[in-house]
């Protein structure tokens, strides 16, 4: 595909990311200058050169963040840039194509059914709202393997159609075998019905969009006929927990200079973030297939963090990927708690880390690389910094045990030691303004916008939310640290970290689950503030904000996770946000409808002990579940003797003795679920309740 | 150890009736045409007979006892008539998601329409037609080819000037 940027951009794109990359270099340099000063007085130990290698590393990841947020910042500021996707020139336009239309997909796995079909009405409403929902289709693409899931899912879809006059607009169907996960889901849906639609846009489980947004990501596309991909930043919204609150103010106030940022550097040769954005079907066929990495896992097999890939496979044939920073009414929600969190990360890692062998790969575009080193930074760096510390830590101590020698041969006059105190101070200084300089910056660009101002709680209540979201970051970050250290020692080893999947909806975290899980943290701040204060008194102090983090994690992961404490600090005009100072009608249909809808169908107004026996016994139900069934072949004799084994033990003793997996053997085979319904009507379950 | 002080647990469901009487058979036929939305005594009476009648006619299905095979006969005599009211393919797909649509509340009066002399019925057949499911769209078959992606070694840029030289 040929790239028809004109020569102006192309001067403009290489001028920004020549000052970016020149700036980020500098400032590495800069920093490790001074260190290298401190160190080279006496040769530099081995000791001290690890100790250099890691600093450049973390504190050049450091300073591209810094950097982005510098850049985002004076966009934000000028209130323009000018070579962003929504502010350039429309490309050749055929006039002969047809009207677009767009596939809104929504692929899920074992999702909360309620939420994610609450959430596309929502979105379906707003995109009503528009007036332009003909060029829009909706799929909902599941993966669902939980059999109870999965027929809540067919009843909420039933449901959804009926109320919104969707049929043939709004579609449903579930994996067979859910092969090479989300990647593998998108590519069936593109590989079946794909050809039928222009562009698709791409939603998690918790998305929301505007229906504004969704129209005008489908006119960019339409005036850039380079564009294969544009990512919108999604602002995490709608949770209620002290944790997620104020990781929903710190998305909001900070994201926003962050993605001007990303884009002022990164322009065309952007990345794509999984969800939240719009795609162009054909070469997203003709170029997106993902093979399968050779060698075994971590680093081979299947492609699990497939986004980045794609966003590189795109731009590698040619394809622009933009991320439109300015474009509003793209919304997520987040993990409620600490721990949920973590156990995102934890299923982020194993990809990210898989990206290393990627980064490297041959034919791909320098920033496509760089996106992949990112990729693998926002993990890697855990343990680099946890290295650090301890590099750190051993090289105080290690200074402790040199005597100090005034007096060299036979020289009466003492040679004082010379003091660094003022490169370290520099040293320390300069990074700590890395990383907090831009949260200082974010605030100051309230100030810029009255409303906005308002809308984060005003001066005193940003300002405060501020400095608080600050204090929370520096206690839970080594929390993180340890918790991202051992996902990937365990990837590296190739050891499961057995946790149960992540709860989407806000919960309290017990004191048995803070303390399973920040146990081992609490226990190893103890013991490092032990041994530093008893051998590095020195170090100690320094070491504090680390130690304090661990020491406190079991109460801070407790009391953050509290819905109470979060609605508290919404009184207190504390980490306000606007989507919560005054929510867009999109959020606004999503809490009604999670409040007060009334299913359409009767069936759904009950609540049965469960969807799978529900589809064994109701005769809607299970005449629903039988019709979207995929045609397939009768299964084989020795198939059809475990379907037999199964029904003999259902039979026997009941459905609480089959596994979730073994019910949807059952319920998956057409001849299965028709023989099992006149079983149970033929003869009623003993225990009553169990028939309508 | 004495095995007859073994005692087993209820199963979950009823133990089968072998050989069921008729007053068993026109109760649970009764109760299952209720539950599809059937009220009036005759039309169930009517249609329990004729699913009688068609079951003796079925093949015995392995593992199911007497009046589960009088019920599958009760389904599929409702499949009959879906299929030949709605002009529908007889597959297990399509006469299923006719059944759910006949079922799904849109049409309380559906046996009205099963008794109704042909052609009397044209607008209830119209709105069942309309409550038929469609959950996807026609397939529009397209390929997504794996790419390739050349991962990093030593040696790769060797192979590519071999490949690229045997390519000229």
């Amino acid at each position: 595909m040929a790239n028809s940027v004109r020569p102006a951009a192309i001067i403009g794109h290489t001028l920004r990311r020549v000052t970016f990359f020149s700036l980020v270099t500098l400032t590495t340099l800069i920093a490790l200058g001074l260190l290298v000063s401190v160190f080279h007085t006496d040769g530099i130990s081995p000791m001290e050169l690890l100790l250099l290698l890691l600093y450049t590393i973390l504190f050049s990841w450091i300073c591209i963040s810094f950097w982005t947020a510098l850049m985002g910042f004076f966009v934000i500021l000028f209130g323009r840039d000018r070579w962003a996707i929504s502010r350039q020139p429309a490309g050749s336009l055929d006039p002969t194509a047809p009207p677009p239309r767009t596939a809104i997909l929504m692929p899920i796995y074992n999702e909360d059914s309620e939420r994610v079909f609450s959430g596309l009405r929502a979105i379906h409403r707003s995109l009503a709202d528009t007036g332009r929902l003909d060029g829009f289709d909706f799929f909902i693409l599941s993966d669902t393997r939980d059999p109870d899931v999965w027929v809540e899912e067919e009843l909420r879809w039933q449901d959804m159609v009926r109320a919104l006059d969707g049929k043939g607009r709004i579609f449903y169907r579930n994996r067979p075998e859910n092969t090479s996960r989300k990647s593998g889901n998108l590519e069936d849906f593109c590989t079946r019905w794909g050809g039928h639609y222009r562009y698709m846009i791409v939603l998690d489980a918790d998305s929301i969009m505007k229906g504004e947004t969704l129209v005008e990501m489908v006119r960019l596309m339409e005036r850039h006929p380079d564009v294969a991909l544009i990512q919108t930043p999604p602002i995490p919204v709608s949770r209620e927990s002290l944790f997620a609150r104020i990781l929903q103010f710190a998305s909001s106030i900070y994201g926003r200079m962050f993605t001007a940022g990303l884009n002022y550097w990164q322009l065309g040769e952007s990345n794509y973030w999984g969800h939240n954005a719009i795609i162009r079907i054909q070469p997203f066929l003709d170029h997106c297939g993902l093979p399968k990495l050779p060698g075994r896992e971590p680093f081979g097999g299947e492609i699990l963090s497939h986004d980045f890939v794609e966003a590189a496979l795109l731009r590698r044939a040619g394809w622009e990927v933009w991320l439109a920073y300015d474009l509003e009414g793209s919304y997520e929600e987040i993990p409620p708690t600490l721990i949920d969190y973590a156990k995102r990360d934890r299923r982020w890692c194993q990809g990210n880390l898989q990206h290393l062998r990627l980064a490297l790969s041959h034919g791909f575009n320098a920033l496509s690389r760089l996106h992949f080193a990112m990729g693998v930074m926002s993990y890697a760096a855990s343990p680099l910094w946890l290295l650090f510390l301890i590099a750190t830590g051993v090289a105080a101590y290690l200074q402790t045990k040199q005597e100090l020698v005034y007096f060299f041969g036979e020289n009466w006059i003492p040679v004082w030691p010379v003091s660094f105190a003022v490169e370290m101070t520099t040293v320390l200084l300069v990074t700590l303004t890395m990383l907090f300089l831009p949260k200082l910056l974010a605030l100051l660009l309230l100030l810029k916008d009255r409303k906005l101002l308002r809308d984060y709680g005003g001066l005193i209540g940003a300002t405060a939310s501020v400095i608080l979201e600050t204090l929370f970051s520096v206690l839970t970050a080594p929390v993180l640290m340890l918790f991202q250290t051992k996902f990937v020692l365990a990837i590296l080893m190739r050891r499961a970290v057995g946790w149960p999947p992540q709860q989407r909806g806000d919960h309290m975290t017990s004191f048995k689950e803070a303390a399973l899980a920040h146990g081992g943290h609490t226990l190893i701040g103890i013991v490092t503030g032990v041994l530093s204060y008893w051998y590095v008194p020195a170090f100690f102090w320094w070491f504090t904000p680390v130690l304090a983090g661990l020491i406190l994690s079991i109460p801070v992961s407790m009391l953050s996770s509290s819905i109470a404490l979060g609605r508290r600090a919404r009184q207190l005009d504390l980490f306000l946000t606007p989507e919560e100072t005054d929510p867009p009608a999109v959020l606004r249909y999503l809490e009604e409808n999670l409040q007060d809808d009334e299913p359409v169908l009767p069936v759904l107004r009950e609540t049965p002990h469960s969807r799978f026996v529900q589809a064994l016994t109701d005769p809607y139900v299970n005449a629903l579940h039988l019709s979207l069934l995929p045609e397939r072949e009768s299964p084989g004799k020795r198939r059809r003797h475990y379907l037999e084994g199964l029904i003999h033990q259902l039979e026997e003793e009941g459905p609480d003795s089959l596994s979730a997996a073994q019910k949807r053997d059952l319920i998956a085979d057409p001849d299965t679920l028709r023989q099992l319904h006149a079983l149970f009507w033929s003869r009623p379950p003993a225990h009553a309740g169990a028939l309508p | 150890m004495d095995r007859s002080k073994v005692s087993a647990p209820h199963p979950y469901l009823a133990p089968p009736v072998a050989a069921p009487s008729s007053e068993l058979l026109f109760g649970r036929l009764g109760a299952y045409w209720q539950i599809l939305g059937v009220t009036d005594p005759a039309q169930i009476a009517a249609l329990s007979e004729q699913a009688l009648r068609r079951a003796a006619e079925l093949p015995e299905t392995p593992g199911l006892d007497p009046l589960a095979q009088v019920l599958l006969a009760a389904g599929e005599l409702l499949d009959d008539w879906l299929a030949r009211a709605l002009d529908l393919p007889r597959t297990a797909q399509s006469l299923a998601a006719a059944r759910a649509a006949l079922l799904c509340g849109r049409l309380p009066d559906w046996p009205k329409t099963l008794f109704a002399p042909p052609g009397e019925a044209e607008s209830l057949l119209d709105t069942l037609q309309e409550a038929i499911a469609e959950p996807t769209p026609a397939p529009l078959p397209a390929t997504m080819p794996a790419q390739r992606i050349e991962l990093f070694s030593l040696l790769g840029p060797l192979h590519r000037l071999q490949r690229g030289t045997s390519g000229a």
